[in-house]
């Protein structure tokens, strides 16, 4: 019976090569999207009835289009960029939602958060009176609390609107914004 | 949970193993881990132990456990670099080895484990195979001095993390049968 363990060399190399599968084809790419490229940047917010979306199209990038076909999963989110608030007077504290059916964009907190499928997918982040705050990579990958949802999405058409909503004030700006999503893809 | 049975399958092999083994040795390594078409993840150092039982002759399996601190990785956009942290990634599992003797010999092998890969954001254990090749030397009895290389492949649902892995290490045989 000892003498059959010299089989499990080659089923396992086999099954390593069969679970491997798109082993020479696929890799992990990174999908930015820049909100300057949709005429969001910046995003400006002065009150919670007067917000300003972004219409994220990742159609329209290129190492999306090109995996698109192929893409199997996404492994890594995040928002990234320049938050400043406006306010002097108090902090602020923002969340990012997103609304999965792109259509008219809406304009206030309260459309934003009764739309259908509209879910919190990031935050909260917060920024004291007059302060501004740049948002890295890693601090960003963990804010991610709708996390399915928008994976979902990305795996879905490409397409959904992504609202900055305030928690405690609405003066704030974003700038250089970009979603960072990294893919998985393979043939 | 996961973890903990593969684990108690591990060392089952290896106490079942060591019970039949002809001979038992211990060694170390160390070497580095390059990403294959990853574009998150940059490649870093590695180190390890493995325990290598010969069975049968030219049959040795080999339980091992290895360390990785992968690099991170750097995109630029819109004239902005953004740097995320590589994984602290964790493997263990059992390779099986076609060995002869020699005070030289390539031997190609291949391994199932577990791997878990974890960053800021990101902490989660992945089924794991490898497939390589190495070729052992023998300076003295006892001891053999390794090179190896080896695809590293961590599966995650449809698709998959790989990684070139080259490592050289001794081992040092506890006892062997003539």
């Amino acid at each position: 019976m000892i003498k059959n363990l010299r089989l499990w060399l080659p089923v396992t190399m086999l099954a390593a090569l069969i679970a491997s599968g798109c082993m020479l084809v696929s890799g992990q790419f990174i999908v930015p999207f820049k909100f300057i490229d949709v005429g969001a940047d910046p995003v400006t917010v002065n009150s919670s009835t007067s917000l300003s979306g972004v219409a994220v199209d990742l159609n329209t990038v290129d190492v999306y289009a090109d995996h698109k076909g192929d893409l199997k999963d996404v492994v890594d989110l995040a928002l990234l960029g320049n938050l400043t608030n406006l306010d002097s007077g108090a902090g602020l504290t923002v969340e990012v939602w997103m609304v999965p059916t792109p259509g008219t964009m809406l304009t206030t907190d309260a459309a934003v958060r009764g739309a259908t499928g509209a879910i919190k997918v990031w935050g909260p982040v917060t920024v004291a009176a007059s302060g501004s705050k740049n948002i890295g990579w890693d601090e960003s990958a963990a804010l991610f609390t709708g996390r399915k949802q928008l994976i979902d999405e990305i795996k879905g058409d490409g397409r959904f609107d992504l609202y900055a909503l305030g928690n405690n004030g609405y003066h704030f700006r974003i700038t250089k914004g970009v979603l960072m999503a990294v893919i998985s893809a393979g043939k | 949970m996961r973890r903990l049975i593969a684990l108690t399958l591990v060392a089952l092999c290896l106490s079942a193993g060591a019970a039949f083994a002809r001979g038992v040795g211990i060694g170390a390594f160390a070497g580095m881990s390059v990403p294959v078409l990853q574009e998150d993840v940059d490649k870093g150092n590695m180190f390890g132990v493995r325990v290598p039982v010969n069975l049968v002759p030219l049959f040795t399996v080999e339980p091992y456990y290895a360390s990785a601190a992968l690099g991170e990785a750097t995109e630029s956009v819109g004239g902005i670099d953004y740097t995320r942290e590589g994984f602290d990634e964790k493997a263990y599992g059992v390779n099986a080895m076609l060995t002869l003797g020699g005070p030289v010999t390539f031997y190609p092998y291949a391994g199932v484990g577990q791997t878990s890969l974890k960053r800021t954001g990101f902490d989660d254990s992945f089924t794991t195979f490898n497939f390589g090749l190495g070729l052992g030397i023998s300076p003295a009895p006892k001891l053999s001095l390794h090179l190896r290389g080896e695809l590293q492949t961590v599966v995650d649902g449809e698709a998959s993390r790989k990684f070139g892995n080259v490592t050289v290490g001794a081992s040092y045989a506890l006892f062997s049968m003539p």
